[in-house]
């Protein structure tokens, strides 16, 4: 790492090299450790880090966090459950009718259908039972 | 790929379950974090109080589908947190109000002396003239202590990009604070600022 360098992650990050990137830190402290007028760009970046850390963060008001808590998951009760299994099986039932309705119905039509070739079957039959005695 | 160690998974999958004992570690442990990072962005308490609440709601929501392993708990709340504050800032650009345009700080002169919240109050009045980004950066990397790769990625660009503008931000505020610390000076280094 070079002297530039320094300046310029101090520049960025300030004089705490645990806001430095991880991987450059060693080289900060050793450059540093071997030539300690740079110990003078960290105290230029300090001053100003002092300066950010009088900004006070605000605290949370009780009425948010109560708020917030009240609005929190609750867990899940036994009768959620009850509930939960009452309604899959209450679906099933439904399902199971609306398949009757529908197979139902689907067989009324193939049933009629069959009836009415039956019936014309026979009329045609009964036709011919009347042209023979008509024409003897 | 590396699977991500998140140190709220635990917690997160109890809130999920619904327990209350969790979700009040959560709250504990993450609303103030999440309301100075709004307070710092938009430099509005009321408009911080309703974006931490609205982020931590979203939190109760997500608590049950939590996938672990893909992201930070703590690095998806604060995304939410700043988009929500971004929505907020855009509406402030889109609605213009009759506030006057912010001017360079006139505050007290260094020699009277200056308690510690007042100065916090030009430090905060500083930092809400910085352009957003700015202000982004170094509210990630400084005040929410994330890691410049984590800042980077939740600001969706190069770490070289955010060493950019952290270094601009700060020599904003050198500039406008200088008359707070006489010894600092306000272009301290060299080479720096792309």
């Amino acid at each position: 790492m070079k002297a530039d360098r320094l300046h310029a992650l101090a520049e960025a990050y300030g004089a705490d090299l645990r806001r430095w990137p991880a991987s450059e830190r060693v080289f900060a402290e050793s450059l540093i450790a071997a030539d300690p007028s740079l110990k003078t760009v960290l105290a230029q970046a300090a001053a100003l880090d002092a300066l950010l850390d009088a900004s006070a963060a605000p605290t949370p008001s009780a009425d948010l966090t109560a708020r917030l808590l009240a609005a929190a998951p609750k867990a899940k009760t036994r009768r959620y459950h009850l509930d939960r299994i009452a309604l899959f099986l209450g679906a099933g039932w439904a399902a199971a009718a609306c398949a009757g309705v529908v197979a139902g119905v689907g067989l009324t039509t193939h049933v009629t259908a069959d009836e009415r070739a039956d019936a014309v079957l026979y009329q045609s039959t009964l036709v011919e039972v009347d042209d023979t005695e008509v024409l003897g | 790929m590396v699977a991500i160690v998140d140190p709220d998974e635990d917690l997160v999958r109890r809130v999920g379950q619904g327990d209350p004992a969790a979700a009040q570690t959560l709250v504990s442990r993450k609303l103030p974090r999440i309301l100075a990072l709004a307070q710092r962005m938009l430099g509005d308490a009321a408009e911080a109080e309703d974006v931490a609440q609205e982020t931590l709601l979203k939190a109760w929501r997500q608590a049950s589908k939590w996938t672990p392993g893909q992201a930070k708990f703590d690095t998806w709340l604060h995304r939410v947190a700043l988009n929500l504050c971004y929505d907020r800032l855009r509406r402030r650009r889109e609605i213009p109000t009759e506030t006057p345009p912010d001017r360079p700080d006139d505050g007290p002169a260094p020699d009277r002396g200056l308690l510690a919240a007042e100065t916090g109050a030009r430090v905060d009045g500083a930092l809400k003239r910085l352009p957003d980004r700015q202000r982004e950066a170094l509210v990630l990397c400084h005040y929410q202590e994330l890691t410049n790769i984590e800042a980077a990625a939740l600001m969706s660009i190069s770490v070289e990009a955010l060493e950019s503008l952290l270094s601009r931000g700060r020599r904003a505020l050198r500039l406008a604070l200088a008359d707070l610390a006489p010894g600092m000076k306000p272009g301290m280094t060299k080479g720096v600022g792309r």
